[in-house]
């Protein structure tokens, strides 16, 4: 990504002064209008690939199916004169290109890895065989579509049209120009946030509240739209629409440029394209003509094994900058509601049950995990989870949050039935999870992994705010702050989660959980491999954060939880063996008996 | 209006294309499961058999050996990509093992291009399985029916192999836990080795006998690839009997449609692929 | 030097430590059970024994052969062989399929029959699926596996788990008659009074430390250790 440290009209000064020199200086080492306007479309084309799959992890194969549809529907409104204005067309073609997008990525999207993958090249290739029979009556089947015209202004006394190579450079530098700040600040927005954090750990991103397959299909829609102007583009440049805009190797093509360029820079795909295009005519002209190919593949397996951030990737880090979205400033000061305090307003009407299963229970065909479990938890209460190994308490966990559907019994939150409400939306209602493995977006910093959490407070699961910068988010920085401050965590606000030591890690996972504004907390296994000391740390953050807050906490560790909790459940194969404070469970016999299977110390 | 001859004609094509679509799918499945590596360089393995195939039935002029030569040698470069380069990517992400298989590929493809150019390339039929046979009924090319009678044998011989012996049964542990393997004293490296050379030996195999059929040239692959997706997408990916389902199936569906019309046989197949994935996205016998 | 040893070892699930400097030593043909608290990292010391997890210090020898830092084949074919918690048998091969191949790589193996003697009910069921085996029957072809190789030393991990008393007192005498032929043991359970009616001696583990080492005789005569670490 662009560097942290270089703000936003700076880049688009760069970017803008590099477009309009390279008209004077790239044709003295052979390149012409022609190969540059061709380098831009593949980098429009590719700001679009960068965001689902450089910033949120989606690897298509099929970007091919946009950028022809809309390529071929721009062409057949201008050529069939349906539409006269080369503006609109183009217009009609990015949202054709959309609406494509929109139709594939409801289907494809259901899965990840291989299948997307798998899926992509299918629809990919259907798409070329729809262009080339069924529909050949419009898209020229395999002859294409010629005479598409090329753009002009007529407005009252300008009458100016982009008829040479230069004026087409120009037009279509200024649409990369506006496309790529577009996506910019699609990057540097909230939502761009939750894509990078989609692409780190999409489950957790589901379970701190955001609605991950909307931003998903939101995103690929986005791509699509750039697809489908770049084919457009492809049309009107080229004075005619060739079919091999559907075909895989345009797919491929566009993720090979992006991997070596850089992804995740958003003008990687552009210096991909720059060097796939440029090295083609080169060695074309020193006699290497058919063997170009060959050497890009090469660079592009060498790449992937050795460098995966790309050429500019590389240069970045090798400059000492990240690629991870711009940091937020950490100038804001005390404004906004304090996290703590704000919970804490709430008057703790003890008594009050707000958290409760009743009858729940857990059946994997004949094996039974959780038997008629009756639990509730009330307002402000710490509340102890204990049991042997197997005897239920993660699976019970996973119910309560929504991870898991019961087989049987009813689950309600402040009174309400949540019985089958999906991980999103209990967070969304108010119950949070930390989790005994660490699971937290692994390439972002503290801050940005905090953010995340906060995101979904304040924006609900979802919101399409493409445009504002993650700054303009009212109260979050002095949330986050809060949290910071609350986990200890203030020093170490920028440093990746890499760098972290073990400790660290486990607050941020307490952090994330709390992030996101719950009024019940479920703590799986808080102090799990820690040292004596990280453990008598936690205890104390664990206590200030009960305060205004309910807390359900998992854990083996009996000193640590005896000395926090307000009760104490014994699970024990799959039902709760005894409920009461900690020293009515101490001298409990049947509980003494489930740990240490019969045998009394004589 | 069904012309009957044309219509079992064609429902014998598509039993040839769909044996050989399975026998390549179930290389391609194998290596999944068990690696859990999609394979984008299939495709090339399958080119790949029929060029060494060619070369070798230049030199020798025997169909035999060239079939041989074919499959052994696609299955040696699959066990040295294995060593040299894909091993290397168990631990990394998904994304980044499509990757440099679809980058092997490409290089694959180019490196053959470079060396016998972009023409197409002539294997013919021995002559002993040249020409046509009576079945009855119709009239059906003889080498075709060798084809199905040789992959059929082929895939069969998969199935002993994967069902009936020890080595078999080491690669089906392996799907299911590959640590378990190893913690018995099994070096799993090693069979995960073994496998992609026999899911790359099964491509080749295809590739060369296929030769025929189909003139080869260094794209030859591509579409097949594909509709290994297709076959892998409709059977359930990791399943040996999804990719005998699915591959018949597909080599019908591909075979058929074209009776009515043969622009429109791709596209059937893949909508057949979005119906599969919206009511059932595991696949006919998948589980994951 | 002691039959099987492990010194000072340091074991890590990523950068969370769990072991911190374990020690342990087994004698040959004794049974020696590892017990402790959930968390407390006793199924990560028989996973570091058997080269699953690697430990980042410290030496493991048995029969004087060093196994640290070595690949879990590696360590089986050295003859130490462990039936892992969840037993983790091969669902998709049958009964006969999984003893086959657990024989496959063992330089002196059972012959069939003697492990079908041994354990008459496997025998009935050798052409079953293992997924269709109840959990009695996987926990003892999961053990039967790990005799097949003639294992030197036997690593048990909560071998008696999630399965019924009437079957853990089947599963228990089994053990019994292992260990009363001579057969070298490291078990760990939760089930306290399983694994002192097997073991000569006994470790407790708190936190990733080794907290106790004794005699079972001295565990029982210790109530405030086992009240403090294994209890509540």
């Amino acid at each position: 990504m662009v560097g942290r440290s270089l703000p936003g009209w700076l880049v688009a000064a760069i970017l803008a002064a590099v477009l309009v020199v390279a008209p004077f200086v790239l044709p003295t080492i052979g390149a012409n209008a022609d190969m540059l306007s061709r380098i831009l479309i593949w980098g429009i084309f590719g700001l679009g690939f960068d965001l689902i799959f450089g910033y949120t992890g989606l690897l298509s194969f099929g970007q091919s199916a946009f950028y022809g549809s809309g390529g071929f529907l721009a062409a057949y409104l201008l050529v069939s004169g349906k539409i006269g204005d080369v503006f609109l067309g183009l217009a009609v073609g990015t949202v054709g290109g959309a609406l494509v997008g929109l139709v594939i990525g409801a289907l494809a999207l259901r899965r990840t890895g291989i299948y997307l993958a798998m899926i992509t090249v299918a629809f990919g290739e259907m798409f070329f065989f729809l262009e080339n029979s069924p529909l050949s009556a419009w898209t020229g089947g395999e002859n294409g579509l010629p005479n598409v015209p090329k753009p002009a202004i007529h407005l009252g006394p300008i009458d100016f049209a982009f008829n040479t190579d230069w004026r087409m450079y120009g037009f279509i530098a200024a649409i990369y120009f506006l496309g790529f700040i577009l996506a910019r600040r699609i990057v540097n927005s909230p939502f761009g946030h939750i894509l990078t954090a989609i692409r780190d750990n999409a489950p957790r991103a589901r379970a701190v509240g955001h609605a991950v397959q909307r931003y998903k299909l939101a995103v690929f829609v986005i791509a699509a739209a750039y697809a489908g102007l770049a084919g457009g583009l492809e049309g009107v440049l080229q004075g005619y629409m060739a079919p091999d805009a559907f075909t895989f190797d345009t797919s491929g093509q566009l993720v090979m440029q992006t991997i070596i360029g850089g992804p995740a820079t958003l003008f990687g795909p552009l210096i991909g394209a720059a060097v796939w295009l440029y090295l083609r005519s080169i060695l074309q002209v020193v006699g290497f003509g058919p063997a170009w190919k060959l050497v890009l593949g090469l660079v592009f397996v060498v790449l992937i094994v050795f460098l995966r951030h790309g050429i500019v990737g590389g240069i970045l880090q090798f400059a000492g900058r990240r690629t991870t979205p711009e940091a937020i400033p950490t100038s804001s000061g005390a404004q906004g509601l304090h996290l703590v305090e704000r919970v804490a307003e709430r008057p703790a009407t003890r008594g009050d049950v707000v958290l409760e299963a009743r009858g729940v229970g857990k059946r994997y065909g004949g094996i039974i995990a959780n038997s008629d479990i009756s639990f509730a938890v009330a307002e402000g209460e710490i509340r102890g989870i204990i049991g042997p190994n197997g005897a239920g308490k993660s699976t019970f966990f996973k119910m309560l949050t929504g991870e898991i559907l019961p087989t049987a019994g009813r689950i309600f939150l402040f009174g309400k039935d949540i019985t089958g409400n999906d991980v999103t939306a209990i967070s969304q209602q108010g119950l949070s999870k930390s989790y005994q493995i660490n699971q937290l977006f692994q390439k972002l910093t503290v801050r940005q992994n905090l953010n995340i959490s906060a995101l979904s407070r304040t924006r609900g699961k979802f919101r399409l705010d493409l445009i504002r910068h993650v700054d303009e988010v009212p109260e979050l920085n002095a949330d986050v702050a809060e949290t910071l401050r609350l986990l200890s965590l203030t020093e170490r606000a920028d440093a990746p989660v890499s760098e972290l030591a073990y400790g660290e890690k486990r607050r941020l996972e307490i952090g994330l959980a709390l992030g996101t504004g719950p009024r019940i907390l479920l703590l799986d296994e808080p102090l799990a491999g820690m040292s004596p000391q990280e453990r008598a740390d936690t205890v104390k953050l664990l206590k200030q954060i009960a305060r205004g807050r309910t807390l359900v906490i998992v854990e083996h560790d009996m000193d640590a939880l005896f000395g926090m909790a307000d009760r104490i459940t014994v699970f024990n194969e799959g039902h709760i063996l005894a409920e009461g404070t900690p020293a009515e469970i101490q001298a409990n016999p049947g509980v003494q008996e489930a740990y240490l299977g019969g045998v009394h110390a004589a | 209006m069904l012309n009957w001859g044309n219509f079992s004609s064609q429902l014998f094509n598509g039993l040839v294309s769909g044996a050989l679509l399975a026998l390549i799918s179930a290389g391609l499945t194998i290596i999944y499961g068990t690696l859990g590596v999609l394979n984008l360089a299939h495709g090339a393995l399958f080119m790949l058999g029929g060029y060494a195939g060619f070369v070798a039935y230049q030199s020798t002029g025997s169909f035999v050996v060239a079939v041989v030569v074919g499959a052994v040698f696609v299955g040696l470069v699959g066990v040295i990509l294995e060593r040299v380069l894909i091993r290397f990517f168990y631990e990394r992400p998904e994304e980044d093992q499509i990757l440099v298989t679809f980058g092997l590929g490409i290089v694959l493809v180019e490196v053959v291009r470079a060396v016998f150019g972009s023409l197409t390339q002539n294997v013919p039929a021995p002559a002993w399985a040249a020409g046509v046979t009576s079945l009855g009924f119709m009239i059906y090319p003889t080498y075709r029916l060798l084809v199905f009678g040789i992959v059929a044998v082929a895939l069969a011989a998969l199935y002993l192999l994967l069902y009936r012996t020890r080595l078999g049964m080491v690669v089906r542990a392996g799907i299911e836990d590959p640590t378990m393997v190893d913690a018995l004293g099994i070096n799993i490296q090693r069979t995960f080795m073994i496998v992609f050379g026999i899911g790359a030996m099964a491509a080749g195999f295809a590739g060369i006998v296929n030769a025929p059929i189909i003139s080869i040239t260094p794209n030859v692959g591509d579409d097949i690839l594909i509709e290994c997706f297709v076959v892998v997408v409709i059977g359930g990916v990791g399943s040996f009997a999804g990719a005998i389902v699915g591959g018949v199936v597909a080599g019908e569906i591909l075979s058929l449609t074209s009776m009515f019309n043969p622009s429109y046989s791709a596209v059937m197949l893949f909508a057949v692929m979005a119906l599969v994935l919206v009511a059932r996205p595991q696949g006919l016998f998948g589980t994951r | 030097m002691s039959y099987f040893e492990a010194e000072r070892i340091n074991s890590y699930y990523g950068d969370s430590h769990i072991l911190f400097d374990v020690s342990l030593r087994v004698e040959r043909h004794e049974v020696v059970a590892l017990l402790g608290r959930n968390g407390a990292g006793k199924s990560t010391t028989l996973k570091t024994l058997m080269g699953i997890v690697r430990a980042k210090s410290g030496t493991i020898r048995i029969d004087g052969t060093s196994l640290e830092g070595q690949p879990p084949h590696f360590i089986a074919r050295q003859g130490v062989q462990l039936v892992p918690e969840e037993r983790r048998i091969f669902g998709a091969l049958t009964v006969e399929e999984n003893l086959v191949l657990a024989a496959l790589s063992a330089p002196e193996a059972w012959p069939l029959d003697r492990i079908y003697a041994m354990l008459p009910r496997l025998h009935e069921r050798r052409g079953s699926l293992g997924r269709e085996l109840s959990g009695g029957e996987q926990q003892m072809l999961a053990i039967a596996r790990a005799l097949v190789r003639e294992p030197k030393i036997i690593l048990l991990d909560e071998p008696f788990e999630g399965l019924a008393p009437i079957v853990v007192r089947d599963l228990l005498a089994i053990c019994e008659r292992l260990a009363a032929e001579g057969q070298t043991i490291v078990i760990v359970e939760q089930n306290l009074a399983a694994a002192l009616t097997l073991a000569h001696r006994a470790y407790v583990l708190n936190n990733g430390h080794i907290v106790f080492e004794g005699s079972t005789a001295d565990l029982k005569q210790a109530p405030e250790i086992t009240s403090r670490y294994l209890g509540i």
